[in-house]
């Protein structure tokens, strides 16, 4: 069995990513077929931010992604040797 | 073809198919909420991959295997072979 922590760890990512694709999905999939008088969208940003906010968040991650990589590269560097 | 290939001619027919769908060439009709649910397909795509991909690493490290007593013995074995160095002169 893997450790406590590491199960609440885990399913807690699945937790996430299933309401993640559930709320998306419904808002780009199911809304544009419901009527615009019906309560359900006022719990859904306007569209556009559909597509913004997945294109911000990537950035994002790229942007972590390369400040890791120069940290760590930062980290590693060797002094040159001096030849005798 | 090498995979890479494969992969970008997939890709490549793919996106021709939605910019078809997309820019409404002459005689093509779609209905406009299908139009709408088009526009942000290619990212809605990505989304859902990504969140497929967290949900498998998420189960997989909830449902691994630890084996403690193998991790024991192992620090154990460990401990051993560093003492049976120490003994023979390797420094640490």
């Amino acid at each position: 069995m893997a450790t406590a922590t590491d199960r609440v760890v885990g399913f807690g990512l699945v937790a996430f990513s299933l309401v993640l694709f559930v709320y998306y999905t419904i808002w780009i999939i199911i809304l544009p077929f419901i009527d615009s008088d019906h309560g359900i969208h006022q719990y859904f940003l306007p569209r556009e931010y559909a597509v913004i906010i997945p294109v911000v968040a990537g950035l994002l991650l790229l942007l972590f992604i390369g400040i890791f990589v120069m940290i760590v590269m930062w980290k590693n560097r060797k002094p040159a040797k001096k030849l005798d | 073809m090498t995979k890479l290939g494969q992969w970008l001619w997939g890709l490549a027919l793919l996106g021709s198919a939605w910019a078809a769908l997309v820019l409404k060439p002459l005689g093509l009709w779609v209905p406009p909420p299908c139009h709408q649910i088009l526009l942000p397909l290619p990212i809605y795509l990505l989304v859902a991959f990504g969140c497929y991909s967290l949900a498998t690493i998420g189960y997989r490290l909830a449902t691994f295997n630890d084996c403690e007593e193998a991790a024991a013995e192992l620090q154990e074995h460990i401990g051993a072979a560093r003492a049976d160095l120490r003994r023979r002169g390797l420094q640490f």
